[in-house]
Formats: C-alpha cells, structure tokens, sequence
C-alpha cells in the first residue's frame, strides 16, 4: 500500500481513534505522570518512586484491591447466571414478553446513587423489610443488614443494575441459535443442564465475555454503592482514591487510579479467557 | 553589545510583567476609607462567595445582605476540594472567579495566607472579630465566620441524662451496657474524626496541637487502639456524618458524634427528630469554624469587603446561631440559641495538628476499622 493511501487511511480514522487516543491517551499520561511524582499541585514535581513504594506497603491499599476484585468478580459472575435463564425464557416471543424484557431492563433508566438510597431505606433498622421480617414472626427485633461486612447490599446492588446489560447482550445472542439445533440436540439425548453446557454456552460464548467484561470493569470500580451501601471497615479502590484526592493528595490518589486501571484491564482479560477455556475444557 | 542589549530587554519585560501582575493583583484598599470601600462595593455590584456547604441556606441568609447594600451575592455550586483546586489554578490569572473564598480552619491551614489573599485591614474596627480558630491563626487574611463544635447527639428516650458519657472509660461502660447502640464515622465528616482523635489524645496522653510526626507519638496510640478493639462488638461503624444523627432520629442508634450545627439545621429543617439533644463530654471534643478571606485577584474587592463586614457582623452572627445553631463569630454576638448551654464549651478542644492528624486517621484505619 502506498503511503498515500496509509495517509488516507489515517485521516479517516483521526475523527473517531483520534479523539479516543488524544482524550484516553492524555488522561493516562497524567495519571501515570502523577503517580511518579509529576504534576504536583501543590509542593514540588519531580520523578519518584516513592508514592508506589508508600502505597504497596499499606494494607489499606492491599484489601482495598482484594475487595475490588471480589465485588467486580462475583457482580459479573452473578449477573450474567442470573441472566442466562431470563434470555432463555424470553428467547421466544409470547404474550407479554415484551412487557417482561421492559421492566428487567429499567435498571438501566435508574441512577445507580438513586438505586442505593432507595435499597438502604428498604433495609434500614426500622425499613419495611424489617417490618415484615417481625410482622411474619421470624424475628422479635430489628435485624442490622445496612453496610454489612459481607458487601451483600453491594453485591445485589451490582447484580441488580447490570442484569440488564448481560441481559441484552444474552438475548441477542441466544436468539441467534436456531431450533433445528436444540432439536438436534435433544434428539441425541441431551438433557436440559447438557443442552445449556454443550450447545447454548458455546455458541453464545461472545456475549458472555463481552457481559463479563463489561461488568467486571464496571463493578471493580464502584464508588456510588460503595459509599452509601457498601461496608464500613472496607474500602473500595474508587473510594480510596477519592479519599486521597480529597485529602490533596493528588499523587497517592493517582497511584491508586493507574493500578486500578491495571486491575481493570488484566482483570477483563483474565475473565474473557477463563470463560472460554472453561467452555473448552468442558466440550473435550 | 548585541547580548547586553537583549538581557537588558528581557529584565525590562520581566519587570514590567512583575508590576504588571502585581498590580492586577493588587487589589488595594488599603488608602481608601470605609465610606469609599462602601461606594465602591456598590459600583461593582456583584460580589462572588465561594462557600461549599448549605449553599441553600445561605443563599437565603445573605438576601438581607444584599437589601441592605443592593450588591448581588452569587454562590456558584461546589465542593470544599473543588473550590480550593479552583483558588489554586486560578492563582496566577489576573482576575480570578473567586471575590471572597470560604474554607474550614483545617483547609486553610493547607494554604498560603499571604500569597493568596489579601490583607483585611481595610475592615472597620471591631475586636469582637475572630481570626484564631480551629487551631488556626488567621492574621491578617482570614475571618472566622461560622463556627461550629463536635459533641455527642443523643435520643434522650433512650439514654439517661443525668448520666451522660463524660470520659473515654464511661464511654466504654456505655457501649459494653447497651451494645450497638453508640455509632460513629470515621469518613464522610469529622464528627465521627473528632471523637477517635480525643479518644486517642486522652488514652496516650500526648500533645496533639503539634503536628510533628515522632515514633515516641505513633507508639503511644497503641493503648488507643486496643481501647477501640477490645470493645469492637459493642459499637457500630456509620458511613457519615448524617447517617449517625438519621440513625438516632429512627431509633436505631441512641448516641453518636456530631455537628452541633449539622444537627441543628437538620432540626430546624424538620429533617430529623426535634427532641435529640447534644452535649460536650468533659473528655474535649473538637471545635472548628469556617473562616473567609478575599484572593489577591478578585475581581470585586470592595464588594468581597463589604460582605465580609456583613457576614463577621455581632447581628450577622446572632442571626447565624438562631438559624443555624453555630457558635457566633464575633464576641458581641448572641448565642443563646446555641444547642449547648455556654458552661460546656469549656470542653471545646482542637483538632490536631497537621501531619499528625493524617497520621493518625491512617494508623486509626490501619489498626481499629479494618480490624474489624
């Protein structure tokens, strides 16, 4: 190809990759930059290591990322089995299956910052939850669930509003596998859970890595359930940086952006790979 | 000779740039009287306050002000962080968004008063002003214009008033007779800060006023934090500020650190239970306040001064205490309103000093909540 044409090529793709680089790319810099000691609001910039050095050693920083991941692991894990027999049920249209798909995406349409308050009013101390917890006679007294230890509230939270997404990416996919298939199968003896393991999955394995992927990023970085419904003796790696950016210091805060984003990326990866080679490992 | 010529232009031009920003940032009102300050205001018009907390409150409390002297008074939204990032960045422009910059004595304590802003002594005389607060010493650039303490709100249907915690061991008596019913944060606020700092002052028995960092300070909080842990099942965590005194309006809670303001405004605003009382425990807990002070570059500086004559006023701040429920400002004002009687803020202690005070928010994480 001629270099005119690699110039041609590039110009059209400066609007769209362009952008992206220039907007994504000039974000990273800084932060990278920062977390070495560069850009320094306020006292002196210059290279160091010891913003790094300072954080590794800190066990605030080490359960912070432990915590992350589980809340980004088991909400991505979560949603997408909670998804897959809803995107099987509503594989076939029937009478109000459109009705159905419509409220299991509204989700969507509610702010997640909303959503949290709404769920700690609901479990509060003194929350209708409570209320009839007591009116059916399981328990005589108020029981403490708000910002338990166990990061539950987070975790239903998380599963609640990405549902939709692995919902929608499932459906599609789902519906791409034609009867005959199924038919086949079933006609060569394969049981419900077999005809789910050795067929559905498989061949709607790009959706589920795109669902987890795109969950997982989501979920490792929570800060608005966190913060309201999340547990109080942890924090998550969102949370902590903005703890450090208010405090002023913008370097730590950094430290904890750049290997949040690390996390984010390897963490991706890892979850799109392991879903595939579990499929492998099961159709061999 | 060429050379010569060039550096003699360079010298000239940073020179001329020098008296070029120095005079933008001027701002000087110092040769004008009060009367002159006062009819400048008003030719400007509009003055800008950057206040970061009960923006709609006080956007209600200044409507007198600007009756009074007909100069608008905008407050832009924001956050304490964003508004001092905001002070900083603009710091070099020559006319900056900012005429007068809120802050709490402990973000102020993080800036350079003389850099920054500019002098207050164009103000009329008046010795019932405060600039010493929260462990801050504002000189000449900062006036204290809202104060506030940290005590303990308390559900008196549940707790005996005759016999209110007064000490770090009475307290743990407390929470060992009625488990889980005595929260505090240690973020979102520094109500919650303010009663594990003077519980840790008073259990090591160590100079918090100053900020330096020793390991002879670090160790000491040891027997602070084993107190913290060893009664850890029979106290609770909140998230903030307002979901300590939420959690005694609805019953849950019977006691938890908190702004005496915080809880009074919520009071007043009928947000939260009208009957939860406050005290200070003889122990000390912190008092702070949130001062003002005009940025060299603000565009309005005679406006910017005439408000903060208003705002630091004894009838400004009489109005504050019966509104808000703060700590007046200015020594001739009223504060009869306040939520706890005068004999009490004897108690009143100071935050600690800074990087200690850092220091032990991380130790306090690091050893008493994530042991949890």
């Amino acid at each position: 190809m001629s270099a005119r044409k690699w110039l041609l090529i590039a110009a059209l793709l400066t609007p769209g990759l362009g952008l992206i680089l220039v907007l994504i790319g000039t974000v990273v810099y800084i932060a990278v930059a920062q977390s070495f000691g560069f850009y320094t609001i306020t006292g002196e910039s210059g290279f160091t290591t010891q913003f790094w050095s300072d954080m590794i050693g800190r066990k605030l920083f080490s359960r912070s990322i432990n915590y992350s991941i589980y809340v980004g692991v088991l909400s991505a894990i979560f949603s997408v089995a909670l998804a897959y027999p809803l995107a099987l049920w509503l594989r076939k249209p029937f009478a109000g299956s459109m009705a159905i798909g419509a409220v299991l995406k509204a989700p969507l349409l509610i702010p997640g910052l909303v959503a949290a308050f709404l769920f700690i009013n609901i479990i509060s101390y003194n929350g209708i939850v409570n209320q009839l917890i007591q009116w059916l006679g399981f328990s005589d007294a108020p029981i403490r669930m708000q910002n338990d230890s166990n990061a539950i509230g987070v975790l239903i939270l998380q599963t609640w509003k990405n549902l939709p997404f692995a919902l929608l990416l499932l459906t599609g996919a789902v519906r791409g596998i034609s009867d005959e298939v199924l038919d086949a199968a079933r006609d060569l003896g394969a049981g419900t859970w077999a005809r789910f393991s050795k067929v559905i999955a498989p061949l709607t394995v790009s959706g589920m890595q795109a669902s987890l992927v795109i969950i997982f990023i989501g979920a490792v970085s929570d800060f608005s359930f966190q913060v309201i419904a999340g547990p109080t003796n942890l924090q998550s790696m969102s949370q902590l940086m903005v703890t450090f950016k208010d405090r002023g210091d913008w370097n730590s805060a950094a430290v904890v952006g750049v290997s949040l984003m690390m996390i984010a990326l390897i963490g991706s990866a890892l979850m799109a790979i392991g879903a595939r080679l579990m499929l492998r490992r099961r159709l061999t | 000779m060429g050379g010569k010529s060039l550096l003699k232009r360079l010298l000239l031009t940073a020179a001329a740039l020098t008296v070029g920003t120095t005079a933008g940032f001027a701002n000087d009102l110092s040769g004008m009287s009060w009367d002159q300050i006062v009819s400048q205001a008003k030719e400007e018009g509009k003055v800008t306050w950057y206040v970061w907390h009960l923006k709609d409150d006080l956007r209600r409390a200044i409507q007198s002000f600007e009756e009074e002297y007909g100069i608008d008074v905008v407050i832009p939204e924001g956050t304490d962080t964003g508004n001092n990032e905001k002070l900083l960045a603009e710091r070099n422009r020559e006319t900056g968004d900012i005429d007068v910059f809120a802050a709490s004595s402990d973000a102020f304590q993080t800036l350079d008063a003389s850099a920054l802003f500019s002098p207050l002594t164009m103000l009329p005389e008046d010795d019932g002003r405060v600039s010493e607060f929260g462990g801050l010493d504002g000189g000449d650039y900062i006036r204290a214009y809202w104060g506030n303490q940290t005590g303990i709100a308390y559900d008196p249907a549940q707790v005996d008033e005759t016999a209110l915690p007064q000490t770090p061991e009475e307290i743990a008596q407390y929470w060992d007779a009625y488990p889980n019913k005595f929260g505090f944060n240690y973020q979102n606020g520094g109500s919650g800060p303010s009663f594990y700092q003077n519980v840790l002052r008073v259990i090591s028995g160590k100079d918090f006023s100053n900020g330096e960092v020793t390991d002879e300070k670090v160790s000491a909080l040891q027997s602070g934090f084993d107190f913290f842990n060893e009664h850890a099942e029979n106290y609770l965590i909140t998230t903030s500020n307002s979901d300590s005194i939420t959690r005694i309006s609805d019953g849950e809670l019977a006691m938890a650190p908190a702004w005496e303001d915080h809880l009074s405004g919520l009071q007043k605003r009928g947000q939260v239970r009208k009957d939860i009382k406050f005290y200070i425990p003889e122990m000390g807990m912190n008092g702070g306040g949130n001062g003002v002070a005009i940025p060299r570059n603000a565009e309005n500086p005679a406006a910017a001064a005439v408000f903060i004559n208003w705002l630091t006023s004894p009838e400004t701040q009489t109005a504050f205490n019966r509104d808000f429920g703060t700590a007046p400002m200015n020594e001739a004002a009223d504060d009869s309103f306040a939520l706890v009687p005068a004999a009490q803020r004897k108690f009143r202690a100071e935050w600690a000093a800074q990087p200690f005070q850092n220091k032990v928010a991380d130790l306090f994480i690091d050893n008493v909540i994530f042991e949890r």
